[in-house]
Order: C-alpha cells, then sequence, then structure tokens
C-alpha cells in the first residue's frame, strides 16, 4: 500500500493539464467519490492496525498533494486562459466614453477673479439685482441733475420713490458699508443691467466685478498694488499696469486701469489698436460723501474701490468676439472651454 | 470732442509729435483715442511736381492736343507730355502729376491713376494739370501757369504750402469741462509740461484792442431770472458784410469735423472751440424793440428752433427774448428767426453764464444736445464771459468790418468768485501713500493756476480757479495734484497693508457652487448662463406663475424682454431648442441664477422701495435626450426622470444633507410640469421640485422631446449645508446581509409606499432598501405588476443569525401584505 502511495505522489507532481476540463477530469480521477483516492481510503480498512498510523499519514499527505496540484493546475488553466482572453482584445476600439461636462466660460473667470482676491483676504459680498435709486446712485454720490447719470442708461421698474436694476455693482459697497464698520474688505460680483441695444460688442445685462476696501490708511499706493498683483495673477507675470485719471461719482481721485496688450504683448495690435494697452477696470479712492452717506466718518477712514466687467475680462483671455455668444448657450461653444479653469 | 493738433499749437508751444501728445494727454485725464492726420486737399499733392515747359508743338494726328516736353528738375533729362489745355506754352511753370500719380476726378470724386501712355501714336509720361483736377480749385480753364520762378522738381505740396493737422480725438469725462476747448487742453497740457518737460505757458490772445467804435446805437439787456442767468454779456455790432469765411478758418473748423457758414457763425463756433465760451449772435434786426430780455415765458408757449421745428417751451425754460417774443433757448439752441443770414448786416453777439441745472434740464426736456448746452450744463467758466465776447467782436471786425456800437454788456450782480479750499500735506501723503514734496505740490499747485492764499499747520488756503468746476473739496485738489504728478508715479512695494476678513454665508456659498459644479461637470453637465430679462408671454398663460407676479421694466428694449424671469425653466427651454436645433440633442444642462417675484400686495413706499419685490438664488437643472451616448460596449442610456432624481440625490449628498433629513413626495401637477415631486426637509421649508416638463410648455418652445426638469432654492440648500462637521465613527464590525424580495402588488402602489411599510417594519436593522427589476408585462395577473426589491440589514455589533433574519423577513412581507396586498412572487 504504501508503495503505492509513494509511486502516486511522485506521478503526481508531474500531472499536468492544459484546460479547465482536463484539470476536472483529473480531479474526478483522483478527488471523487469513486476516485483513487477514494478507493485507497477504502483499501486501508484492510491495513493491518500497526501500519495504520504511518499509512494513513502518508495517505493524507497524498489527498493534500493531490488537492494542491490540482487547484495549482486550475489557477494556471484560468491564469492562461484569461492571458488568451486578454491577447485577442482589440484595445484599439474607441473608449466607452463617460460624458464630461464644462463650466461657463463667464464662470470661469468669475472664479479665478474672485479667487485672486480671495488670497489678498477679501470676502465676498452680494446685493440685490432689484435696488432703490438711493443704493444705486444717489449714496454713490451721484447728484439728481448730475451729468453722470447720462452715462448709464438704466432699466426702471417704477418711478417715486424709484426702483431700477443696478447699473453696477457699486450699490453692493453701500449695502454693506451702512450696516458694517470698519475695516471693511469685500469682494462683490454680480450681474447688473443696461438699457442698451443687443449687439456683438453691448448687452442689456452683464457681469461685474468690485473690490472695496475702507480703514484706516488705506492709500492710493494700497490701490496700485492690489491691481498690479491682480493684473499679474490674471494675466501672467510680465503684465504691466497703466492708470489714467477718470471719472466716477464715487470715487476720487478716480482712474481707469490698462494692462499690456496680453495678445501681443505690448509691441501693438489691432486689438489693443495699436496703443500696446488695453483698459480693463475703472476704481480710485472712495469718494468722502460715500463714505459719510453711510455714516462712515471720512476723516478717521479712507478706501479704495475698483470695479471690472467680467464679460472684458472673458473676451481678453479667450478672445470671444461677439457678447451675445454667452447667452446663447451652443454646447459647441461651452465645450470650448473644457480645459479653461 | 476733437482737438487740433495745428490748432492748439496756436495756444501753447511745445515739442511733442501728435502720438506722444496723445499719450501725455491721456496721461493727466484727457483721454485720447485715435490720431488722424487731416490733409486740407485730399491727398496731400503726393506726386505732383512744379515743371518747366521747354518745348511745345501741335500733335501732328490732333487739331486741339500739343506735344510738351517739361524738365521736372529730377536730373533724368526733360519728358514728353501729351497734353489738351488751350493755354500750354514753351516757358511756363506748371504743375505735373508724374507717372504713378494718384488723381481724383473733379466730376465724381473716384481716384486714378496717371500711367504711361500713347495719345494718338505720341507717348506721354504724365499730365499738366489744371486747378480743379488736383483740388487746390475749381477752374477747368486750362493749366495751372505758375507766375513765379519756381525751380522744377519743387513738390507742389511744398509750392502750395500745404502742411498736414492731426485730429485728437478727446473723449471728455464729465467733470472736465474746463478742457472742452483748444484753449483748455492748452492749459492743462501746460501744467504737465511744467512739471515733466520744457514748461510753455497757455498764450492768452490780447483783446487790448478793442475800444468801442460809437457810444450810440447799442442794444438794451434785462435779465429778469438772475438764477438762472447769473452772468449777461453783450455787444451790439453794426454794418457788418455777411461773407465766406477765409480759408485758414474754415480749415480750422473742417478740420474738427464742423461745417463752415458764414464768416459771423463761423467765428462764434471758432471761439468756442478755440476757447470753451458758447457765443450767441443775433441779427440785430429781428430784436424787437431793441431789448433783449432774459427770461422765462408761459408755460406752451410755442417756438421754432434753429432746425425748423415748433417746440412747446415749459415755463422753466430760459429764453433770450425780444419785444417780438423769444428768440433764442438761453444756452441751448438759437430760434429760426433771429439768426445771422447772408441778409444781416447788425449784429448782436452774446456771451452769457448760465446756471447748469436750468440749461441741463431744458436740454433734456426737447431732446437736445449741442456743442453749447454740453458746456453749459456741465459748467461753463463765468469769469470769462466779457473777455471771449470782446475777442469776438475783434474777430469779428476783422472778417467782417462793422463797428462796435455802444459799451458792452455786463450784467453780474454777484460775482463767481474762485473757489475757496483747504488742503493739508499730511492728508495728501496719507491719501496718495507717498510723501510728495511740498515744494513739488506747490509747483504743482501753481502750474494749475491755483493760488495760495495763506499757510497754516502744514496746510493751505486755496483759491481755485472758476474753470475748474469739479474741484471743491481738499480731495478734488489732491486729485488734480496726481493728476500732473503722474498716476503711475506712485510705486508700490512688496508687502501688503491689509485688514482681516473672515469667511461669511455668501463665501460659502461661493464655495458649494464650485463644489457643486464641478460635481455636475464630471457628470457631463454643462453650465449655462440667461438672461434674466425675459418675455410676459411666457407668463401670461400661466397660473403657478402668474405674470402679475412678474417684476416688470418700465423701459424695455422689447416686448420679449420686458419682465424678470420667475422662473430659470424658460431659459434653459430656449438653450435646448437652440441646440437641437443646432443637431446637439442629448443635453445635460444647469444653471446658478436669481428668479424674481413681484408681490401685488405690498406696498413700495419711500422708506421701503423694495417692499414689494424678491430675488432668489436657484440651481436649475436639464436633462433631455441620452444621458450616455451608445457605443460598441453599452447601448445609449435615455436620460430618465430617475436620472435627474439620482442627480439631485447626489447635490445633497455632496453637501451633506442626508436623505433622512429631506422628504421628497408627489406634489400636484401644475403649469410647468406634467408630473412632478416636491423636495422639503422634514419641518416643511421647501428646498425645490422635479418632474417632467410639461408637454403645453415644452411646445410653445418647439421642443418635441421630453425634457426633465429641477429647480433647487439654492440659499436655502446652502443654510441647510452650512457649518456641517463629518465625523469619523468606527467601521462595522460585521457584515451586512442582502435579502431580495419580488412583489406582485396592484399598479396603483408606489414604491414610496413598499418604502413605509418596509422601515416601519424593521427600524433597527434595515440599511438600505432600493428597487432592483420592476415587470408590468404578460403572466402577471390583470392590474398587477411585480417589484422586486432589495434589503440589506445588518447589526453593526454582531453577526445577524439566520433566524433573527427570517424573522425580520417574515414580519416585513407580513406587513407589505396585510397592508399593500402585496404577495411573494
Amino acid at each position: 500500500m504504501i508503495d503505492k502511495i509513494n509511486a502516486l505522489k511522485e506521478k503526481i507532481s508531474s500531472i499536468k493539464a492544459t484546460s479547465a476540463e482536463e484539470v476536472e477530469a483529473l480531479r474526478i480521477k483522483y478527488l471523487s467519490k469513486k476516485g483513487e483516492i477514494s478507493a485507497m481510503m477504502n483499501d486501508f480498512r484492510s491495513v493491518p492496525p500497526e501500519s495504520k498510523k504511518i499509512v494513513g499519514q502518508a495517505l493524507n499527505e497524498l489527498k493534500n498533494l493531490i488537492t494542491d496540484r490540482i487547484n495549482t493546475l486550475r489557477e494556471e488553466v484560468a491564469a492562461q486562459k484569461g492571458s488568451e482572453r486578454l491577447k485577442d482584445l482589440d484595445l484599439t476600439r474607441t473608449p466607452a466614453v463617460t460624458p464630461l461636462g464644462t463650466r461657463h466660460p463667464l464662470s470661469i473667470v468669475r472664479e479665478e477673479i474672485i479667487s485672486i482676491f480671495r488670497r489678498l483676504g477679501f470676502s465676498i459680498a452680494e446685493g440685490p439685482e432689484i435696488e432703490d435709486d438711493w443704493h444705486v446712485f444717489s449714496s454713490l454720490n451721484f447728484a439728481a441733475d448730475h451729468p453722470a447719470r447720462d452715462m448709464q442708461d438704466t432699466f426702471f421698474i417704477q418711478r417715486e420713490p424709484d426702483v431700477l436694476l443696478r447699473t453696477h455693482t457699486s450699490s453692493v459697497q453701500t449695502r454693506v458699508m451702512e450696516h458694517q464698520k470698519p475695516p471693511i474688505r469685500i469682494i462683490c460680483p454680480g450681474r447688473v443691467y443696461r438699457n442698451e441695444a443687443i449687439s456683438a460688442r453691448a448687452h442689456c445685462f452683464f457681469h461685474q466685478v468690485e473690490a472695496l476696501y475702507v480703514d484706516k490708511n488705506v492709500s492710493f499706493a494700497d490701490l496700485r498694488q492690489t491691481l498690479l498683483y491682480f493684473a499679474k495673477e490674471m494675466f501672467g507675470n510680465d503684465t504691466k499696469i497703466r492708470l489714467r485719471p477718470s471719472y466716477f461719482p464715487f470715487t476720487e481721485p478716480s482712474a481707469e486701469m490698462d494692462i499690456s496688450c496680453n495678445l501681443c504683448g505690448g509691441k501693438g495690435c489691432s486689438f489693443c489698436k495699436h496703443t500696446g494697452w488695453v483698459e480693463i477696470l475703472g476704481c480710485g479712492m472712495v469718494d468722502p460723501n460715500v463714505l459719510e452717506a453711510c455714516g462712515i466718518d471720512s476723516k478717521e477712514y479712507s478706501g479704495f474701490a475698483l470695479g471690472m466687467g467680467i464679460e472684458r475680462i472673458t473676451n481678453l483671455k479667450y478672445q470671444v468676439k461677439d457678447l451675445r455668444m454667452f447667452s446663447e448657450n451652443d454646447v459647441r461653444f461651452l465645450k470650448e472651454f473644457t480645459s479653461a479653469r | 470732442m476733437n482737438i487740433s493738433y495745428n490748432w492748439l499749437k496756436q495756444y501753447i508751444g511745445f515739442s511733442l509729435s501728435p502720438e506722444e501728445l496723445a499719450s501725455v494727454l491721456t496721461s493727466i485725464g484727457l483721454e485720447t483715442g485715435s490720431v488722424e492726420e487731416v490733409e486740407s486737399i485730399p491727398g496731400g499733392l503726393k506726386g505732383l511736381v512744379v515743371g518747366k515747359v521747354l518745348t511745345c508743338v501741335d500733335h501732328p494726328d490732333s487739331d486741339h492736343l500739343h506735344v510738351t516736353t517739361v524738365d521736372l528738375g529730377d536730373g533724368n533729362g526733360p519728358v514728353q507730355i501729351v497734353c489738351g489745355a488751350p493755354n500750354v506754352a514753351a516757358g511756363q511753370t506748371v504743375i505735373v502729376a508724374t507717372v504713378g500719380t494718384v488723381l481724383r476726378s473733379p466730376a465724381d470724386g473716384k481716384e486714378f491713376t496717371i500711367k504711361k501712355s500713347k495719345i494718338r501714336g505720341q507717348e506721354s509720361f504724365g499730365m499738366i494739370c489744371a486747378e480743379d483736377e488736383i483740388g487746390v480749385g475749381t477752374s477747368h480753364a486750362g493749366i495751372i501757369v505758375i507766375d513765379e520762378d519756381v525751380k522744377p522738381g519743387t513738390k507742389a505740396a511744398d509750392y502750395y504750402n500745404l502742411s498736414s493737422d492731426y485730429v485728437l480725438e478727446v473723449d471728455l469725462t464729465p467733470n472736465r469741462v474746463d478742457a472742452a476747448s483748444h484753449y483748455g487742453v492748452a492749459r492743462d497740457l501746460s501744467a504737465w509740461l511744467g512739471l515733466h518737460a520744457n514748461p510753455s505757458a497757455p498764450h492768452r490772445p490780447s483783446v487790448e484792442e478793442f475800444k468801442v467804435d460809437s457810444p450810440e446805437g447799442g442794444i438794451k439787456v434785462v435779465v429778469e431770472n438772475e438764477t438762472a442767468c447769473p452772468r449777461y454779456c453783450g455787444v451790439t455790432i453794426r454794418d457788418v458784410k455777411v461773407a465766406e469765411s477765409p480759408k485758414w478758418l474754415k480749415d480750422r473748423l473742417t478740420t474738427i469735423g464742423l461745417r463752415p457758414i458764414n464768416n459771423i457763425v463761423d467765428i462764434t463756433n471758432y471761439l468756442l472751440h478755440g476757447m470753451g465760451q458758447p457765443l450767441h449772435c443775433f441779427d440785430l434786426k429781428q430784436i424787437k424793440g431793441n431789448t433783449v430780455t432774459v427770461k422765462t415765458v408761459a408755460e406752451g408757449t410755442p417756438f421754432v428752433t434753429l432746425d425748423g421745428v415748433e417746440r412747446k417751451l415749459s415755463e422753466n425754460d430760459l429764453m433770450i427774448c425780444g419785444a417780438g417774443g423769444p428768440m433764442c433757448i438761453g444756452g441751448v439752441f438759437g430760434g429760426l428767426e433771429s439768426g445771422v443770414t447772408e441778409k444781416t448786416t447788425d449784429v448782436f453777439l452774446e456771451s452769457a453764464y448760465f446756471n447748469p441745472t436750468f440749461i441741463r434740464k431744458t436740454a433734456r426736456r426737447h431732446g437736445l444736445s449741442t456743442d453749447a448746452s454740453f458746456r453749459y450744463e456741465r459748467g461753463a467758466d463765468p469769469n470769462i464771459c466779457m473777455y471771449v465776447l470782446k475777442l469776438a467782436a475783434l474777430m469779428i471786425k476783422e472778417l467782417a468790418g462793422g463797428k462796435i456800437c455802444g459799451e458792452p454788456v455786463d450784467i453780474y450782480p454777484e460775482k463767481i468768485e474762485p473757489y475757496k479750499v483747504t488742503l493739508s500735506y499730511e492728508h495728501l501723503n496719507r491719501l496718495l501713500g507717498k510723501d510728495i514734496p511740498e515744494s513739488t505740490v506747490d509747483k504743482i499747485l501753481g502750474l494749475l493756476e491755483i493760488e495760495t492764499e495763506g499757510r497754516h499747520d502744514g496746510a493751505v488756503d486755496l483759491r481755485v480757479p472758476t474753470y475748474r468746476v469739479d474741484v471743491r473739496r481738499e480731495c478734488d485738489v489732491i486729485e488734480d495734484i496726481l493728476r500732473i504728478y503722474g498716476y503711475n508715479n506712485i510705486d508700490c512695494g512688496t508687502e501688503i497693508h491689509a485688514s482681516l476678513s473672515y469667511k461669511t454665508l455668501t463665501d460659502q456659498s461661493d464655495d458649494f457652487k464650485r463644489t457643486i459644479s464641478e460635481q455636475l461637470t464630471a457628470t457631463g453637465f454643462n453650465e449655462i448662463l440667461n438672461n434674466s430679462l425675459t418675455a410676459i408671454s411666457y407668463y401670461e398663460p400661466l397660473q403657478t406663475l402668474p405674470a402679475s407676479h412678474c417684476v416688470k421694466l418700465l423701459n424695455p428694449l422689447s416686448n420679449d424682454l420686458s419682465v424678470m424671469r420667475q422662473t430659470l425653466l424658460f431659459g434653459g427651454l430656449e438653450t435646448i431648442s437652440h441646440n437641437i436645433n443646432r443637431k446637439s440633442k442629448d443635453l445635460s444642462l444647469y444653471e446658478f441664477g436669481n428668479v424674481y417675484f413681484f408681490n401685488p400686495e405690498a406696498e413700495s413706499t419711500a422708506e421701503k422701495p423694495l417692499a414689494p419685490f424678491s430675488e432668489y438664488s436657484r440651481l436649475g437643472l436639464w436633462l433631455t435626450g441620452d444621458l450616455r451616448v451608445g457605443n460598441w460596449l453599452r447601448g445609449a442610456a435615455e436620460a430618465t426622470y430617475f436620472d435627474l432624481k439620482a442627480i439631485v440625490a447626489n447635490i445633497f449628498a455632496r453637501l451633506g444633507i442626508s436623505q433622512k433629513e429631506i422628504v421628497i413626495k408627489d406634489a400636484e401637477p401644475d403649469d410647468l410640469f406634467d408630473s412632478c415631486q416636491e423636495v422639503s426637509t422634514r419641518s416643511g421649508g421647501r428646498l425645490g421640485k422635479l418632474g417632467i416638463v410639461s408637454k403645453s410648455v415644452l411646445s410653445r418652445f418647439d421642443v418635441g422631446v421630453d425634457v426633465y426638469y429641477a429647480e433647487l432654492e439654492w440659499s436655502s440648500l446652502v443654510k441647510l449645508a452650512t457649518g456641517r462637521k463629518v465625523t469619523y465613527s468606527p467601521l462595522p464590525r460585521t457584515q451586512p446581509v442582502k435579502r431580495d424580495l419580488a412583489l406582485l402588488i396592484d399598479k396603483g402602489v408606489t414604491m414610496a409606499q413598499i418604502e413605509e411599510v418596509v422601515k416601519g417594519s424593521e427600524k433597527k436593522l434595515l440599511q438600505d432598501i432600493y428597487l432592483f427589476d420592476v415587470y408590468e408585462g404578460k403572466n402577471l395577473p390583470e392590474g398587477k405588476k411585480s417589484y422586486a426589491i432589495s434589503l440589506t440589514l445588518q447589526d453593526e455589533e454582531k453577526t445577524l443569525q439566520d433566524k433573527q433574519i427570517d424573522m425580520v423577513m417574515t414580519r416585513i412581507t407580513e406587513n407589505l401584505k396585510n397592508k399593500l396586498g402585496a404577495e411573494l412572487r
């Protein structure tokens, strides 16, 4: 018996199989109820008691050996089959596409502007789009009969008391200043409206971002530095800025900021009308009348404000030529910004 | 406003090129856009030279042409030119258009090029020109013959002393009326030159020669409304000769885009643009009663202005009147009857200062904007009226003759003094963030003609000239100093001066928006952005969002943009329609936007004007077409309501709002949805609505496919999601157990009912329940359907025993059977 076991032991290490069927056949041959091991188990009964221990051990070893071997063969066969299956697979087939969407270009730019200012410690403030005269004009130093009111074509909702669609996000400044004492360091993104015929270059609604900083000793130099930081972060480290005196009722001094044209690098091209500069935002030191209108002592506090059109910056970044594209929402247009961020 | 480079030089000497000038003006706040070269003769006589006719013989094959040889002084010897002019002769000095010269046809203005040609067999290398052919005159009687001895080869442009001018387009901000003239620009330029280049004072023409020619014959002036007319100056000039202006004057005006009319009118225009003071000239014969009265007239008085339009006057319009009635809308527009014509011989010249508010209101009332009203409504200089009046009178005498009759009138009851402002050097330095030396500040003040009255404690008392209407306060003076000092000369370091600001709810909302946007982008959604102004017609058929609740504009651009949206839905449907028409039919879209409401019940008061108006931030989600396109591996996945529901669920999950906190229940179908569900908090707070967009709404947008739409109350979600903490809990030591049930139920039984029964039957162990199969086909009894649900049970503390599981499952099946009549299949 023991010889038979040993003979089988030796044979077992060399048994082979190339398919799952052959492995199964081997299993049946050795390990099934009618298999060779079972048969040997039956023969074991007739083994003399004194040999039973040795033979039993040997038999158990054999069984384990065969079981292991068959398992190994099964894994080998499975692995081989798997690799053959993959070998046949045409990996050049087109991917099983997972849909990918895109952000709106104005949102992308809006977020970029905001994130630059948040890095400078500004927090976001918002206000209503439907506004009263006080917040949009009067508190911002627009005199009732001042020609400056002609600069902005206003949509009115009702007269006396005047309710209108805000023409700029500067109204958020006064919303915040009338309730909060300085220091105030806010960035105000939002939608604004102008009563202008819709064309490639003008729309009746667009978006602005306004920044306001009011505290003790806020200076024009602080404004300039914030502007320079913003311009470099937004348009690249080589960007230069230029301030030009301008006029806004709510700032004094007032300025307009140009950046070196990011298309031609300041050499002059048709985009910058061969000046090398493009205008991107208006800014200035908050007019004392505005501070006083909001109950802030203009002798103690000063501040700067700046505001820009998101569409303008977006056009500059992506060279979109027609403002109407932004609200047309053609998905072919939107897809162009898949990788923008 | 157009500024002529040469005209400007009349008032100030400088050596800047037109382009340099433009950039300097821009840097001091006079934004200069384009710089254009203007030629007083089109083409600028390019290619035309003086030539000497050496020989001239008749053309052998023509009875009127001549063959000439002409010396062009170019050292290449004479050239042959065929000429048809009767007056051509040897020895003449003429103007020749050489080969290649571009000329304009005097007949139609079309350009043509002079070419080498053969005229009836004779070669011709150019053209001997007549006046009209080169634009120096109108004569076509024959070629130009120059009397003087001019060297052949001299450029015609040099012979005619032709010089180019440049027009600078200056875009004035509303506060800078002081620079609304050539002199005004020169004055500001002078301040810049004084600090940054060679100092150069502006030159003001002298009026010393002004004298009254005859003490008699003046006109009387009465100013009734001194508030509206603080100063009125005038002078009478008789025996003038109205004629065409001389070329130099016409050139000045045409260069800046004005049309010359006659010498008198041209002088007033010239001085308005030269010195900034509007002037008006009346035909003396039309001033009835020999008296000019400045007053307002009765409401509704008719008046015909210079443009021939009859206007109804307001009782607040300031009128310049004669005894016969109003003659001119003061400071705005002249009358048709009283203006200077070719027949005029005597004139009355007005130079006044009007109250800006009056002028502005009148100009607006009549929809008029003239060069005069532009200046008056922004604020002219009251102290320049008499000076410019005298200047005008002198020019009229020079160009139109006549004599000054009577002392000039000057009604100026209360002299307007320079504005007094005190400037503290410390304030200046603090506001600018840079220490500018006091001496520099003083120098700039001097250059700006701001007088220093006195000094005390680091401050100066200033007198600001009256032409600087925008400089009344210390901060205005600071701006003016900075303007000249240079906005770009304030440098900044590398450190930042900032106060601390903390994250607000708005910051939080923005962060959430970004998170959700990124999540939706990764799911295939495109972000859209629609106009909040929309058509009232969208709301007119609705009861859910009635048109009466729309915020309406008083002055809309069009009917299609006359109200504000109450829902984001329609903008998205416009987008869907637009894209389907362009072959993009599989659309997953979202928009963050505001919606706006008017409450007809609330009252708008002076204290709370906005009481009836409200606006809310919303998130809209649209699904239509295929969610995923089909490919070789999987078929197309058509978007369904349940996909939208899953996307909404993921938004809640991402914001940390658990399913246990919210209720999603069926809502009554409304105008917008054929069927829909509402999401709210447990306490009933509205969070949004989602459903299948109604067919009747879709048809209004020509959308023929199903659209699934959700609109979420974004600000409510933000409030709910803010301040949540994520806390780790230990992983369960046990494995969950899954049990499936195939239920045969009545068609009317809903999943929500099943969930309710199951959850009610087992609260402790039930972790999850979901529907994994629905069967409504054949082989089922009439009126029945089959729902296969999968339940997950778990006790996190110990492994569940079979017995325990069976007990739970029995209880659940019993309850389903008793409460919903569900049978196991």
